[in-house]
């Protein structure tokens, strides 16, 4: 028997953190699926330790509970999985081929969930069961969650092994940024060389090169996400410099413009080259322009 | 009123229009003010009116040339308002036979 308490932690409520790349607390438990449209952790601490039930216990659940709900054979091509399991956000659990439960996921896209789990793990996806959350806001969803995991554990004392802590089989580990470079060592150091030659420098040395408002991980101006949005979904590698870095990039927003000759920011460079801000960035992806000038 | 007085009242906008159209002889402008959605944004501490614009403008100078020299040249004939707190642009920028291409499409 095991007592549980379930509480996400606050500060990954902060929209900051909700975005789907930066979970930035470590989970005792995961609930975040390895498909694209997932939802960042709620830390979870769970003590199995001796039997009272609390009453809290008892949540209110948006979906049918684990035990009620229809095992499904997992379809095992693309086509079928359209059919059987619905692109909608809810509660899913994996189940192995001796119908022992290995993982418990919520996920704002079932099918796409289950058949990435399929593609990683397909020795232990058998069968699934799922939920549909009608109103798939976080809260709604880690409530789905917390009951199936809750139920489970209540009547098998165990946590599904894929929701144990160390446990990364079902869990995509978001992918680590790159730091942002800085130009100089504080803004106290006195420079040796000019901030244009550092600024040279830089742009000859790296391929791309970005110059954007906020750090890449949390962009602080929507044209600058937009232009990391659009370097990350094209796969670059590419370097990023925060304007806004008062402290190891002093002084950079004006030497930049002047630099440049170009007056606002972002700011992206290929080769040493300024190819433009946000709009000329955009408009080069839309034309499918950018996979060949930046892979050359 | 001295006509620097009068200058101040007239909007952002308009003296970017008259500016754009003097300078690149523009056939279409459209401008469009978007400062409130960037409003408490980081670099815009201060007097944030006036500061984000879309531009839309179709002008035959920027026949044969790529985009990064026409954004340039609107940023050239822009040059006062970038010093005096125009913060960002977004420009589509077009020559009246691309213009023409898009519509018909």
């Amino acid at each position: 028997m095991a007592a549980v308490s379930l509480s996400p932690v606050q500060a990954s409520l902060s929209p900051r953190l909700l975005s789907s790349h930066t979970p930035q607390s470590t989970p005792n438990l995961s609930f975040h699926s390895l498909s694209k449209p997932s939802i960042p952790f709620p830390s979870i601490s769970l003590k199995l330790y001796n039997p009272i039930r609390p009453c809290s216990l008892i949540i209110a659940a948006a979906v049918k509970n684990l035990a009620e709900t229809d095992l499904v054979a997992v379809p095992l091509t693309a086509d079928e999985f359209s059919k059987k399991l619905p692109s909608k956000s809810g509660v899913y659990a994996v189940y192995d081929k001796n119908d022992d439960l290995q993982f418990i996921g919520i996920s704002r896209n079932i099918g796409a969930s289950v058949f990435s789990h399929l593609k990683s793990v397909p020795d232990l996806c058998s069968f699934v069961k799922f939920g549909v959350v009608d109103e798939p806001d976080r809260e709604s969803l880690t409530q789905a969650w917390k009951s199936w995991m809750e139920e489970h554990i209540k009547t098998t004392g165990k946590v599904p092994p894929g929701n144990q802590s160390g446990n990364a089989t079902w869990i995509r580990q978001p992918p680590k940024k790159k730091p942002d470079l800085r130009l100089t060592p504080g803004r106290h150091v006195q420079l040796t060389v000019p901030l244009e030659e550092l600024i040279g420098k830089l742009v000859k040395e790296n391929r791309v090169v970005a110059f954007i408002k906020g750090s890449r991980s949390a962009p602080l101006c929507g044209f600058s996400q937009r232009v990391i949005g659009i370097l990350e979904s094209q796969g670059i590698d590419y370097e990023s410099v925060d304007v806004l870095d008062e402290e190891y990039n002093y002084g950079l927003r004006e030497t930049l413009k002047k630099y440049s000759n170009w007056p606002t920011f972002p700011q992206i460079f290929v080769n040493g080259e300024l190819i433009g801000g946000c709009d000329i960035l955009t408009s080069m992806d839309e034309k499918g322009e950018l996979a060949g000038l930046l892979k050359k | 009123m001295g006509s620097r007085g009068a200058n101040m009242l007239i909007s952002r906008a308009n003296r970017m229009k008259t500016k754009l159209q003097s300078a690149l002889e523009a056939t279409t402008i459209e401008i469009e003010d978007v400062s409130h959605q960037h409003a408490g944004h980081a670099a815009v501490k201060t007097n944030n009116v006036e500061t984000h614009f879309n531009l839309k403008i179709v002008s035959p100078k920027f026949n044969g040339h790529t985009l990064l020299k026409r954004h340039r040249m609107v940023y050239d004939a822009l040059a006062d308002e970038l010093q005096s707190g125009l913060h960002a642009l977004s420009i589509v920028a077009k020559t009246p036979q691309e213009e023409e291409a898009a519509s018909r499409r």
